[in-house]
């Protein structure tokens, strides 16, 4: 019986690390992205409802990935959308990739500081310790903010309207739901 | 006794198995951190991030991960897209390349178009002068007709190039026009015909008061038609640019 006992302790005491390291998934359930594009005659919001995410956290590390379309990105117009998807080099390169990393602690938090890696145009840019504005809907998490993302982060040519080149800001503003799986 | 020893550690070791097992088959079940398949990407590679400098940019994707990072990290085809959705298409962004020069000229041309149009607009009326005793000529004078002239035949030469720029530019597949550029294209429905019936009005009217006839028919409503088809086309410009909402005053 006091074998018994040992034993099982053994068990649970060698499971325990174990424990500790398994890896918490994420889902994006719903998200926009918005990138707003402004110019001295014009204010432009793009919206895209198709992007795709996952998230894994593991050893006190989170990692997420959202990925969406860039032709999914819609202003409303298509001409412009047309425009958009040449301007930043759409069909070479059709998806923008978005990388988080943040510590797992942050996920408690009400703001959570990402690194962000993100792909779009052929470029790779990193930002460090973009905010974002963390709520809890049961076991759903809502994330906000904005990425503050520039034409020449990127390298691509501004595009202008009626001779007026936009602003080189082009913030995305990220508008995410994740269910842990 | 020893059979329940034996029977404990069995049991022991089964129940570690099944403990530290799941801990890795997931992360592991991904096969996309692999080189191979991120290199079937369109985009130089969906592998993980190196540790970039901050606001570094580059125009490769980060190096590959770790064996520990790439055990965690989700990868591009996790998510689950298809493969037509991830791969580039160099036709499309030739063909996107070549409609938006086109579309630039069209642009371009149709901007510098309203300032002999909007000339000719005035001149029109005014090609009925007064003389020099005050009177209302009844046959204008040929340098007055000839500079209107001029002027209208400048206007449908830009006119006619600048919409064979955006006739010709390349269509897209799929393309469903939405929004501001409805309107645009709408509008040319009536700007066009009315570009191509308002000079021959013109000339119609021309010959006319060549004959020293008062302009009549079907020529007298060259006024008119000239000048519908100008609000027409300056509401085509304001539409596709619309809505605007100016901010000059912000920094750029």
């Amino acid at each position: 019986m006091n074998f018994k006992i040992h034993a099982l302790a053994a068990i649970w005491l060698a499971a325990l690390p174990a424990l500790g390291q398994k890896a918490s998934q994420w889902m994006l359930v719903q998200s926009s992205l918005t990138y707003h594009v402004s110019s001295p005659v014009h204010q432009v919001n793009g919206t895209s409802h198709e992007a795709k995410g996952k998230g894994v956290c593991q050893d006190g590390h989170c990692n997420f990935l959202v990925a969406a379309p860039v032709k999914s990105f819609d202003s409303g117009d298509s001409n412009r959308d047309l425009h958009m998807l040449e301007a930043t080099r759409g069909a070479q390169n059709p998806m923008v990739v978005v990388r988080a990393q943040f510590s797992e602690t942050d996920l408690q938090q009400s703001t959570i500081y990402a690194d962000l890696d993100v792909q779009f145009a052929g470029q790779t840019r990193h930002y460090s310790h973009v905010p974002f504005q963390r709520q809890s809907q049961g076991n759903e998490i809502h994330i906000t903010g904005t990425v503050p993302s520039t034409c020449s982060d990127f390298k691509f040519e501004r595009p202008s309207f009626l001779g007026l080149l936009i602003s080189n800001d082009i913030p995305v503003r990220v508008d995410a739901a994740w269910k842990q799986m | 006794m020893d059979l329940k020893l034996f029977k404990s550690m069995t049991g022991v070791g089964v129940l570690l198995f099944a403990f530290l097992v799941p801990q890795v088959s997931p992360a592991q079940s991904s096969p996309s951190n692999s080189p191979t398949s991120s290199s079937q990407a369109p985009q130089s590679s969906p592998t993980a991030p190196s540790k970039q400098k901050p606001s570094a940019s580059s125009p490769s994707l980060p190096s590959a991960p770790s064996p520990a990072q790439s055990q965690q990290e989700p990868s591009l085809q996790d998510l689950g897209f298809g493969q037509s959705q991830l791969q580039a298409n160099p036709a499309l962004q030739a063909r996107l390349n070549k409609r938006t020069e086109m579309l630039k000229i069209h642009q371009r041309l149709g901007i510098i178009t309203l300032a002999p149009m909007v000339a000719a607009l005035i001149t029109g009326p005014t090609a009925k002068v007064k003389g020099k005793d005050g009177q209302i000529l009844k046959v204008p004078s040929s340098t007055n007709l000839d500079f209107h002239a001029a002027l209208g035949s400048a206007t449908a030469a830009l006119y006619f190039t600048s919409a064979y720029y955006a006739e010709f530019a390349p269509r897209i597949a799929g393309e469903q026009k939405r929004g501001a550029i409805r309107t645009h294209v709408a509008l040319a429905f009536i700007h066009g015909p009315g570009m191509i019936l308002t000079p021959i009005l013109g000339a119609i009217a021309f010959n006319q008061e060549q004959k020293g006839e008062k302009v009549h028919g079907i020529a007298s409503a060259h006024g008119a038609v000239a000048t519908v088809t100008a609000l027409a086309y300056g509401a085509s410009i304001v539409a596709v640019a619309w809505p605007i909402r100016l901010k000059f005053w912000e920094k750029q």
